[in-house]
């Protein structure tokens, strides 16, 4: 025997069906869902007891996985918390670039200064050390704007970190890698490291022998220690 | 033999402001016939466009053409293989240091660098001046 829905959850269905061609937010079909387990009670009560507590079990994650997805506030990362973290990190990029420029203006300034006339190149080295200090100044702001951007992913990292707890999710171990991923790892493009070059200057040199004579097995061996 | 320091030096890298710092210092060091690409693919135009350049200074990370690809390239172009070419990055991992080396790397520096170590690889890739 098919369980009956109700017209109430038909209706719903159907609204759902025409009203988001195909759209519809996880939220609104994870309340459907809860709404069509629910009303499948009746159809419950004549299952064997087993397959019944199952049910029930499903039912009581999806509400549960509901609750963790509102208390995650999707929508405030997404559509405040993300992108007001882009936005600080855009700004940090511009106003670090503007800075640079100022002090590089200012420094080839100095080293364009005529030092014939000794007064004349004496105020235009003051005014150029002047300007930047002045640039300096964007240290302050970015900083603050950094601090803004680490509380972010601070607050992401803590509420994503709840709901995989909650939820009992585990990492999937296979996981496509991406065009952009294969890109990298074929252009070894790795990035800075976090606590200066991983491998120094001084070995580098070594290995190009230009330090201090030709590199010796023991340099090069030194690079894989 | 002497360096002929109105040689042509072509700096690639992604950005500008990292492109006025080197030419910056190359004219300190006397090098004055400077030019700039913003990534490998542009680099490799201008080389391959009838320029001659006399060193090529190149950042690793860019795109479309990264500075790997453009060192690959340089080398498997027989017109070009021989330019001298010095990379500037802060890809740091040996594994690069040594993928450099074996696509024919003359000399590498990491960032932050500064004048006397650019001046140094110069002086090891083209000789004293």
């Amino acid at each position: 025997m098919a369980p009956q829905i109700s017209p109430e959850l038909s209706q719903k269905l159907d609204a759902m069906r025409d009203g988001v061609n195909g759209n519809a937010h996880l939220a609104d079909v994870m309340h459907l869902a809860e709404d069509l387990v629910n009303s499948m009670q009746g159809f419950f009560n004549q299952l064997e007891s087993s397959a019944f507590s199952e049910f029930k079990a499903i039912a009581e994650f999806i509400t549960k996985a509901r609750s963790e997805i509102s208390a995650l506030c999707p929508n405030d990362m997404k559509d405040n918390r993300i992108p007001g973290a882009g936005a600080e990190l855009e700004a940090i990029v511009k106003n670090t670039e503007e800075a640079t420029n100022r002090i590089m203006a200012a420094a080839e300034g100095i080293m364009a200064a005529d030092p014939s006339d000794a007064e004349a190149y004496a105020t235009e080295v003051n005014n150029q050390v002047m300007e930047i200090f002045e640039a300096c100044s964007f240290q302050d702001i970015t900083g603050q704007r950094i601090s803004k951007v680490v509380q972010t992913l601070r607050l992401i990292e803590e509420r994503v970190g709840k709901f995989a707890d909650a939820m009992g999710v585990e990492d999937s171990e296979n996981v496509e890698e991406t065009a952009e991923e294969k890109r990298q790892k074929e252009q070894l493009l790795n990035g800075p490291a976090l606590n200066g070059p991983e491998t120094s200057q001084d070995d580098i040199d070594a290995m190009f022998g230009d330090a201090n004579g030709e590199a010796s097995q023991d340099d090069i061996d030194s690079l894989f220690d | 033999m002497s360096v002929d320091m109105n040689m042509k030096v072509l700096v690639v890298d992604d950005y500008k402001t990292m492109i006025r710092i080197i030419h910056n210092l190359l004219k300190q060091i006397g090098f004055n016939n400077l030019d700039e690409a913003e990534n490998g693919a542009e680099a490799l135009k201008k080389m391959q466009g009838g320029e001659t350049y006399g060193l090529v200074i190149s950042d690793w990370n860019m795109e479309p053409m990264t500075g790997y690809e453009l060192l690959q390239k340089v080398r498997n172009d027989d017109a070009l293989k021989k330019t001298p070419f010095i990379m500037i990055t802060a890809e740091s991992k040996t594994e690069n240091v040594i993928a450099a080396k074996q696509a024919g790397v003359n000399n590498y520096i990491v960032k932050p660098f500064n004048a006397a170590t650019l001046k140094q690889k110069i002086v090891a890739v083209l000789g004293e001046f």
